[in-house]
Formats: C-alpha cells, sequence, structure tokens
C-alpha cells in the first residue's frame, strides 16, 4: 500500500514538472505555430543559472527564480528577434512548423554545445540544506525540494492562465492565436504580441530548469529528453490548450510513475511515447477535446 | 479625406489592381461595385494594410498609410470589418469587443463605446458572456461591426456586409449604418457585391471591373444608368427592345 502512495507522490510531482515544462513549449507552439526545439536547451540554461548563482554566491536556487526568468526572457526576446520573426512571412501554419522546426533544431546544437564548451558535460545538481528533508504524507516520503517543485508549477500554471483571460495583452495574445489578421486589424500589435510570448516562454521554461535542478539534475545533453516530455505534454493537452498542459503532465507522469509498479523504470521514456503515438492515433485534439 | 492615388497591387506576380484612383471624402458614405473577383476585396485589403502597393499612395488627412503596419492603420482611425466576419469565435463577445479597443486612445475610453455599441446592437449586450462561436450568423455580423467601431475609427470600411444574411437583417444592419454615418459623421466605405443594395446606401460610387476603376458618379444616377443595370441588375436596356 505504502508504495503505491508513494508511487502516485513521486508520479504527480514530476508530472506537475511536465506540466510546466510543457507550457512554455505550448504557448509558443500554439501562438505562432512555430516549434521551438530550443525549449529544452532553454530549460537546460535557466538550471545553470540558478547552480551557478547558488555556487558561486550561495543564493537559495528557489530564491533565484525571477532572476533568472529576467534573463530568460531576454534570451525569447532574442531567439524571436534573431530566429523566428524572418519565419512569420510564411503565412501557413504547416509551412511555419516545418521552418522553425529546422531553424531551432540549429539552435539548439549552437546553445547545446556552447553550454558543454562553458560549463563541461557533467551532470550537476543544487544540494541545499534541505535537500534531503522529506514529510511522512500516509506512510509515504515526500521531499521538501519536490514540494515546491510542485507548489511553483501550480503558480506558474495559474499565474499564466490568469495572464491569458485577465489582462488586455493576453487577450492579444489568445486573439492573435485565433487569427491573427483578424487581431492586428483591431489594433492589435501582433508583432509585439509575438515577441513578448516569446519572452515569457522562455522565462517558464527558466523557471523548469531551477525546478529540475533543484530536484533533479542537468546536464548540457538533457535538453532534447526535456522536450520530448513536453512534445508528449501538448499532445496530451491539444495543441493551443494552454488550460490544460499542467492536468495533461500529471496525467503523464501519473502513467509513467505507476507503471514502474509493473516494469522496470527503464521503460518509462518509451511508455511515455507510446502514449504518444495512441493519443495522435486515436484523440488527436488531445485528451480534452470535446466530441471529434 | 481618404486618397487613393494610381496605385497597382500584386498578388505575387499576379498585378491584382491597376492604376486605381479615388478618394472618400469627410462623412460620405461611398460604396466600390463590381462583380466577383474584379478587385473589391483587394482594394480593401490593400487600404487597412495587409497588402502592399507596388506603385502610387494612399493618403489619409495627409498622412501615408501606405507604409504603415495594419495595426498603425487602425491607430490613423481607419477600421474594417473584414470579409467573412472574423470574429475570435473561442473568446467572448465582451472579450471580442474589448479587441476592437486595442489602440490607446480607444482603449481608454472603451467603456463609453462599449454602452454606445450595445446601443446599436442591443443583443450583443444580452450575449457579452458568451463565446462568439455560438453566434448566429447575423449577431456575428454585428459584432464584426461593433468591434470594428470600437476603436472610435473615423473611417469604417466594410467588405461584404450582405453576405449569408436575410434580406430582413441587411435593411435592419443599412439603417444603423446610415444612422451612424447621419449621427456622428462616419465616413463609410462599402465593398458589397449586392449592387442595388449597396448604391441604394451610399451617396457615391465607385465601378471597378477586372482589376481597374471603369466609372464612377452619384449613387443615383449609377442606379439608373443603363450600363450598371446591364451589367450587375440583370435588366435589359431598354431602347434595345
Amino acid at each position: 500500500m505504502n508504495a503505491v502512495i508513494q508511487t502516485i507522490l513521486i508520479g504527480i510531482v514530476i508530472g506537475a514538472l511536465y506540466g510546466l515544462v510543457g507550457l512554455g513549449f505550448g504557448l509558443i507552439m500554439g501562438v505562432m505555430k512555430f516549434v521551438n526545439i530550443a525549449h529544452g536547451s532553454f530549460i537546460i540554461i535557466g538550471g545553470y543559472i540558478a547552480y551557478w548563482v547558488f555556487t558561486l554566491w550561495g543564493v537559495d536556487p528557489f530564491l533565484s527564480i525571477p532572476a533568472v526568468m529576467f534573463v530568460m526572457f531576454f534570451m525569447g526576446l532574442i531567439l524571436y528577434r534573431l530566429v523566428l520573426s524572418p519565419l512569420l512571412k510564411y503565412p501557413r501554419a504547416e509551412m511555419r512548423i516545418d521552418k522553425s522546426l529546422l531553424v531551432t533544431f540549429g539552435v539548439t546544437w549552437i546553445l547545446d554545445n556552447v553550454v558543454t564548451m562553458l560549463w563541461t558535460s557533467d551532470t550537476r545538481s543544487i544540494v541545499t540544506a534541505y535537500t534531503g528533508t522529506t514529510f511522512n504524507v500516509f506512510g509515504a516520503r515526500l521531499g521538501l525540494t519536490g514540494l515546491i517543485g510542485l507548489v511553483i508549477a501550480v503558480l506558474v500554471a495559474v499565474a499564466l492562465q490568469l495572464l491569458l483571460t485577465r489582462t488586455y495583452f493576453g487577450k492579444h495574445v489568445r486573439a492573435a492565436t485565433e487569427d491573427s489578421g483578424a487581431a492586428s486589424l483591431s489594433g492589435v500589435n501582433v508583432q509585439r504580441t509575438y515577441l513578448i510570448s516569446c519572452g515569457i516562454a522562455a522565462a517558464m521554461a527558466g523557471v523548469a530548469g531551477v525546478v529540475i535542478v533543484s530536484c533533479y539534475s542537468i546536464a548540457p545533453s538533457m535538453g532534447l529528453s526535456w522536450l520530448l516530455t513536453a512534445m508528449v505534454v501538448i499532445v496530451l493537452a491539444g495543441e493551443g490548450n494552454i488550460a490544460y498542459m499542467l492536468p495533461a503532465g500529471l496525467i503523464l507522469g501519473l502513467i509513467q510513475a505507476i507503471s514502474t509498479l509493473f516494469i522496470s523504470c527503464a521503460y518509462q521514456q518509451p511508455i511515455s511515447l507510446i502514449i504518444f503515438i495512441l493519443v495522435l492515433m486515436f484523440k488527436p485534439n488531445g485528451l480534452f477535446a470535446r466530441g471529434r | 479625406m481618404l486618397e487613393i492615388s494610381h496605385i497597382d497591387v500584386y498578388y505575387g506576380d499576379l498585378q491584382a489592381l491597376w492604376d486605381v484612383s479615388l478618394t472618400i471624402g469627410d462623412g460620405e458614405i461611398v460604396t466600390l461595385v463590381g462583380s466577383n473577383g474584379a478587385g473589391k476585396s483587394t482594394l480593401m485589403k490593400t487600404i487597412s494594410g495587409l497588402l502592399k502597393i507596388r506603385a502610387g499612395y494612399i493618403d489619409c488627412d495627409s498622412i501615408r498609410l501606405d507604409r504603415l503596419p495594419v495595426h498603425r492603420i487602425v491607430e490613423q482611425g481607419i477600421s474594417m470589418v473584414p470579409e467573412g466576419r472574423r470574429i475570435f469565435p473561442q473568446m467572448s463577445v465582451l472579450e471580442n469587443l474589448e479587441m476592437g479597443a486595442s489602440i490607446n486612445p480607444a482603449r481608454k475610453v472603451r467603456q463609453h463605446t462599449l454602452k454606445r455599441i450595445y446601443e446599436l446592437f442591443p443583443i450583443l449586450k444580452d450575449r457579452a458572456k458568451q463565446l462568439a462561436g455560438t453566434l448566429s450568423g447575423g449577431e456575428q455580423q454585428m459584432l464584426a461591426i461593433g468591434r470594428a467601431l470600437m476603436s472610435q475609427p473615423k473611417i469604417l470600411l466594410i467588405d461584404e456586409m450582405s453576405l449569408g444574411l436575410s434580406p430582413l437583417l441587411v435593411q435592419e444592419f443599412c439603417r444603423v449604418i446610415k444612422g451612424i454615418n447621419k449621427l456622428s459623421k462616419l465616413t463609410v466605405f462599402l465593398v458589397e457585391q449586392d449592387v442595388q443594395l449597396a448604391l441604394s446606401m451610399a451617396h457615391r460610387g465607385y465601378v471597378i471591373e477586372n482589376g481597374r476603376i471603369v466609372g464612377q458618379g452619384e449613387a443615383k444616377e449609377l442606379l439608373c444608368s443603363e450600363e450598371i443595370k446591364e451589367a450587375y441588375l440583370g435588366m435589359e436596356k431598354a431602347d434595345k427592345t
């Protein structure tokens, strides 16, 4: 019984992180129809910033989140200006997906190698005074860092949802997502909306990186595997369904964790990819899509 | 005053408008009539900035429009009701209207403008919280016009207003638009396939054929001219029988 509760707890904690990883990726995908392969690298860079701020100045990783978000926000702006905005000349979504996939793959190549050159390919993680602390939940153990990660993921998801539904800027984002031409005819500065969305997506990648380096570990090569997770999450949630990213992440995390009760945990990645394929085959609009 | 002077417009390598010139004076209702594919919607898209011109210029109260991005043209007081309405179906009616007030001066007074639009189309107020995609065709057209008015334009461009609407609704829209034109001195530029309707609403009209302006005049005169009757209203020439 304890093992089951333990498994579910692990599933929830990692699932929330999956949701967080999916959010930024899904935002760019939904709004601009760009596949940002570099999202995984952004996560890793965010993690490294927190790691070095902690190692050099002893700043608690969770307290460094605002600074990480700030730096990553500007990286997102640069990515948009240099790499993504030239692709806006392709009006159709399929063309944008193709081109952005190739171009951001190149960006990933560059970023991953720069990160390796700067900080070596060693696996790093942050160990603070409270890293080993655990709570007892119905006889199972829940790590403090994992709990903080969970809270942060939920806060970020809620904050993004509020931004999109309650603020003028957020409504601009949704209008540009639905029909960018009609949005600009209404007076929305679509380019600026895209630019800032990109910054926000990168900032969210940074937050995910901080949680990962605090709860787990990072290495320059891990970007692509986190990206793969993000892709599975957005397929589960349905493309452009920002509100369902976190639930989709939780579902994925729980399925992966529960599968370890039956088969070796070495099969976690294949399992998420099998889910990915099954959802695409039977529920191509996501698990939460009504009808069709 | 909106002045369009000798513009050429292309879709890729395909020329769609040849040397088109027209003017729209303050407070006028002007219409552009012509058959399918004559270039009516192309001209609309060009004025609103969705298409770029290769020659000539477009100028509103001596400000060059043709080099501005679309949202900056809205800031100059030119607002378009696009063909097919193009509302945001996954957003509420109220949010759709709020989007119309995206430019800065309009955003500050949006509560006031909103009240005016609810007076014009009371049904939008009842449906404010509903998703725009659930509205009927006529209600969506009201929303599209309301959204365009939210930016407090000087000039309202309307592309194919009557498309897919019942004759009764079309009458209603005509009445509303004539009303705003009279009361608020709003300039209206109307592109319409229904030539009779367009010319009966407008003060002046232009006729476009194969991307070229081939005629212009007072709406009443055009409505009586034999060429228009024969080409667009499906009437035989009276003197040839």
